[in-house]
């Protein structure tokens, strides 16, 4: 099992594993800033975060993605401190493939040949035509594909944590229902953090994150939905 | 390991390796067939080896520098390289993998060039046939390591600058080091005064020399082995250049970010 300090300085330390399902971890400390080059939001508080799915609810441009790729250790934070534990994954908004690449090869290229044939059974709950060239995906189907290839090259026994920058874009409900029902199965199995716009009211939003009015903060008791923390961004 | 192979899964599905491929086979049987060979026969096989190799350097320069340029481009803007970043995998070991997966469809062709020239080209007499397979074997390495460097610059630049810059300049450099150097020397002894071109010529690529198919085409025989390591040593000392180069200037995701 890994164990990673602060993204930034990608280093890993060796500890003994366990026979529970590996527990990662993300805690956001208070004062940890996030933007490019000056301050787009602030953390008010220390937020630890383990496994299982936490959503990122804020307006265009509060920061979002930015968190998500500063905690991904893709760009620096401003200030403040957090920590990572485990193997991460960063689906950004723009994760595409070739155009002429098959969904099928690009399963063959990046998942594990045991989870394979798992993955494109979930492609087929998603409705998803492996055999069709990627260029000629439509937006939402091409979104299918990355959302496959991070669910499949999750690490058995290891730590794992997922940062999904807005995948619900372009996808159906049926295909939104799929992803949920998939991530409430393997919860245990990862940290999923993952901003979106939800366009439904009931959807169940047991813990998460928000950004509003430059400031950074954990949200709902357990029990909440998206009609409750839309009032809160607005 | 998962980029390699998802370059490697890119270059297939574009099929393009096919053709290519074929133009490699089929060019160096059927252009020495336009020379005159019914009135002399002795054309045939420089003619063959003269196709097989400027075809070598035609793929190298349309087509492995143009797929550089593309997958640098296309591995910093759909994401792909944010992706394998955030986990763990560095600017470095991104780099390497989209290459080696580039030249490991280039290895093919040049296998070809060498397999034509040795088996449909082979002159007769066993002295100029032994130097005839250490020719081709010094072209092929000097060949590799052109086109190599030229096509690790274009993923490097154009992971930051976009596809034309990553396929104009490495192309650019190696149309000027193969033919512009020649004709800058011929100046520079028109005009032996001039410091200026001097210094240009000095610091100028000399792609020229890895170029041996004069001394296929009129049987000079292999390089001697003492100017072959002096080449050898020059095109490493470029390789590093280039490589550091295109290290620096590679880029995981695009500029804006």
């Amino acid at each position: 099992m890994f164990i990673r300090g602060e993204r930034n300085n990608l280093s890993f330390k060796m500890t003994p594993s366990v026979s529970a399902p590996p527990q990662a971890s993300v805690k956001l400390s208070q004062g940890l800033g996030i933007g490019y080059r000056s301050l787009l939001a602030e953390v008010t508080e220390d937020i630890p975060l383990e496994n299982g799915t936490h959503y990122l609810l804020a307006r265009n441009g509060r920061g979002k993605t930015t968190l998500l790729k500063t905690v991904a250790g893709l760009i620096r934070k401003l200030s403040g401190s957090f920590e990572t534990h485990g193997h991460c994954q960063f689906i950004g908004d723009e994760f595409f493939f070739d155009r002429e690449l098959k969904s099928q090869a690009v399963f063959r290229a990046l998942i594990p040949a045991a989870r394979r044939e798992d993955a494109f059974r979930l492609a087929d709950k998603l409705e998803l035509d492996v055999g069709r060239e990627f260029g000629k995906l439509s937006f939402g189907n091409r979104k299918k594909v990355g959302l496959v290839v991070a669910e499949f090259r999750l690490r058995e026994n290891e730590p794992n944590l997922l940062f999904y920058d807005e995948p619900f874009t372009g996808l159906d409900t049926p295909a939104r229902e799929a992803i949920s029902e998939r991530w409430k199965a393997t919860g245990d199995q990862a940290v999923r953090i993952v901003s979106c716009h939800p366009d439904f009211d009931s959807m169940a939003m047991p813990s998460a994150l928000l950004i509003t009015d430059g400031k950074i903060f954990r949200g709902g008791d357990g029990n909440l939905t998206w009609a409750d923390f839309k009032e809160r961004l607005n | 390991m998962d980029l390699f192979r998802l370059t490697i899964s890119t270059l297939m599905a574009r099929r393009m390796w096919v053709v290519v491929l074929l133009v490699a086979v089929i060019t160096p049987i059927v252009f020495p067939l336009f020379t005159p060979h019914e009135t002399n026969t002795t054309l045939l096989e420089p003619a063959r080896a003269q196709s097989a190799w400027t075809c070598t350097w035609l793929i190298g320069i349309l087509w492995t520098l143009s797929q550089a340029a593309r997958f640098g481009e296309s591995n910093s803007r759909s994401g792909i390289g944010s992706y394998f970043r955030a986990q763990g995998v560095g600017s470095l070991r991104q780099i390497f993998a989209i290459w080696s997966a580039i030249m490991l469809f280039l290895l093919p062709v040049v296998l070809v060039a060498v397999g034509t020239c040795l088996l449909f080209a082979m002159p007769a007499n066993p002295q100029e046939a032994s130097m005839w397979v250490w020719t081709n074997l010094q072209f092929a390495a000097l060949f590799l390591l052109t086109i190599g460097p030229l096509a690790l610059l274009g993923v490097g630049l154009a992971s930051r600058f976009g596809t034309l810059i990553g396929y104009v300049v490495p192309t650019g450099l190696c149309l000027y080091g193969l033919y512009g150097v020649t004709y800058l020397g011929m100046t520079i002894r028109l005009r032996d005064d001039n410091k200026v071109l001097e210094w240009l010529y000095a610091i100028s690529p000399q792609y020229h020399l890895a170029d041996l198919t004069p001394r296929l085409i009129f049987k000079m025989g292999h390089l001697p082995w003492a100017d072959f390591t002096s080449f050898l040593l020059y095109f490493l000392a470029i390789t590093l250049i280039l490589g550091c180069s295109a290290t620096l200037l590679f880029r995981t995701d695009p500029l804006r970010n």
